[in-house]
């Protein structure tokens, strides 16, 4: 089983560079633990990250820069402390462990054969992370997002748009995207979710589960 | 150590060695020529990343102040010695980012975001100064123009707003020039393997 669908090297490069927030840091991490190839390129923009700093043109340090810190050296190796990580998510396969060890809220029921469990990041990211959870065969009601969402399955399937999304493809979602989305049949489907904006349900049907899906 | 490694070094193997030195026995005469050449540099890397003159100084300490910390856990046979020290003031840098919006965290919490599980491919990642010089080679088959886009990658947003003010260009330029400058750097490093 190999992943079809990847982040944009946009996405991976910002990645690396560190310079996305924190939401669309944890949908990306959730990706590359999957996927070899990605990761492969993010060593690469870091690789060039090293070449670019070596080639900086220097800016004068203190004349004292280097003897301030001197007295610090002799302190005992930095050990990072030997935290033993929280499992808040310890049923939900594939998620990075700096993931799993978030505060996360207990499955909220929103619709029929829908599931939300928010992640908490306790900062101002203004990206929301959330897992979700569908039954097979369920058909998401068809919606537009307000900002860009990007999704990377863990478990199970769906198609978006004739194409099939399995266990490590990453879906990005754009504000121009209308979106239909149908769950695969043979299994429920996980999907780690870092959404900015809102969603926003089409249809008759659609305003009226809106005011559920605003959580 | 001899003459050979007096004043700065500039190769890629010689801060390989002085990072070993360090590791092994705490050398702090091999640290030093790492700080003078890598801690100017840092600072100029955390002053375009938006830091004042204060600021971007002290975070060039910790970075190598980590260097000194760390050095054990650098392997030449995974990572470039420079490609290793830009992880470190990377990581610091997000770190400071978001004491600076209120969200505590440490520096080991930033660490373990960028840590990665699954093993690497072997013919996706390579050798530490292999990749280096792999690199360092695609990078020169570059215009200077493309070097200065995929420089501008590796600071914030509001940085790329600053240099697209600076260059003159909409920042809407800026991304795409970066865009096409990366693809090539793509086909670079795959032609090169």
């Amino acid at each position: 089983m190999s992943i079809q669908h990847h982040p944009s090297e946009e996405l991976l490069t910002a990645f690396a560079a560190g310079t996305l927030d924190r939401g669309q840091h944890i949908a990306a991490a959730t990706h590359l633990g999957h996927c070899p190839a990605c990761r492969g390129w993010v060593k690469s923009v870091e690789n060039v990250g090293g070449a670019v700093l070596a080639e900086l043109p220097p800016a004068p340090m203190a004349p004292d820069a280097l003897s301030r810190i001197a007295p610090r050296l002799a302190e005992a190796p930095h050990q990072s402390a030997s935290r033993r990580d929280g499992d808040s998510l310890p049923d939900v396969p594939g998620l990075p462990a700096f993931v799993r060890a978030l505060p996360a809220e207990p499955w909220v029921w929103v619709a029929p054969s829908l599931h939300v469990r928010r992640i908490e990041l306790g900062g101002t990211s203004p990206t929301r992370v959330f897992l979700l959870k569908s039954g097979p065969g369920t058909k998401l009601l068809p919606h537009t997002h307000t900002g860009f969402e990007l999704t990377c399955v863990l478990t199970g399937s769906f198609t978006h748009d004739n194409r099939r999304y399995a266990v490590g493809d990453f879906d990005m979602g754009t504000p121009e995207d209308e979106h239909e989305i149908e769950i695969g049949t043979d299994e429920a489907c996980i999907s780690l979710v870092a959404m900015q904006g809102t969603l926003r349900l089409k249809g008759v049907f659609g305003r009226l589960l809106q005011p559920l899906i605003s959580f | 150590m001899g003459l050979a490694m007096a004043g700065e070094p500039v190769t890629p193997q010689e801060w390989s060695q002085c990072l070993s030195a360090v590791a092994t026995h705490q050398d702090r005469a091999a640290f030093a020529r790492l700080f003078e050449y890598f801690a100017p540099r840092v600072k100029t890397f955390m002053r375009r990343s938006g830091a004042d003159d204060a600021a971007a100084e002290e975070l060039a300490q910790e970075t190598l102040l980590m260097v000194w910390r760390k050095a054990a856990q650098f392997d030449p046979a995974t990572a470039g010695a420079g490609a290793w020290i830009f992880t470190i003031a990377r990581n610091l840098r997000v770190d400071a980012l978001r004491r600076e919006r209120g969200v505590s965290a440490r520096a080991g919490d930033i660490d373990a975001e960028f840590l990665i599980d699954g093993a690497p491919t072997p013919d996706a990642v390579l050798a530490g100064q292999q990749a280096d010089a792999r690199v360092r080679a695609a990078l020169k088959e570059l215009s200077a123009e493309q070097k200065r886009v995929i420089e501008l990658s590796f600071y914030q947003e509001r940085a790329h707003g600053d240099i697209a003010a600076v260059l003159g260009i909409p920042l809407g330029t800026v991304k795409s020039r970066l865009r096409l400058a990366m693809s090539k750097l793509r086909i670079l490093l795959d032609d090169l393997s």
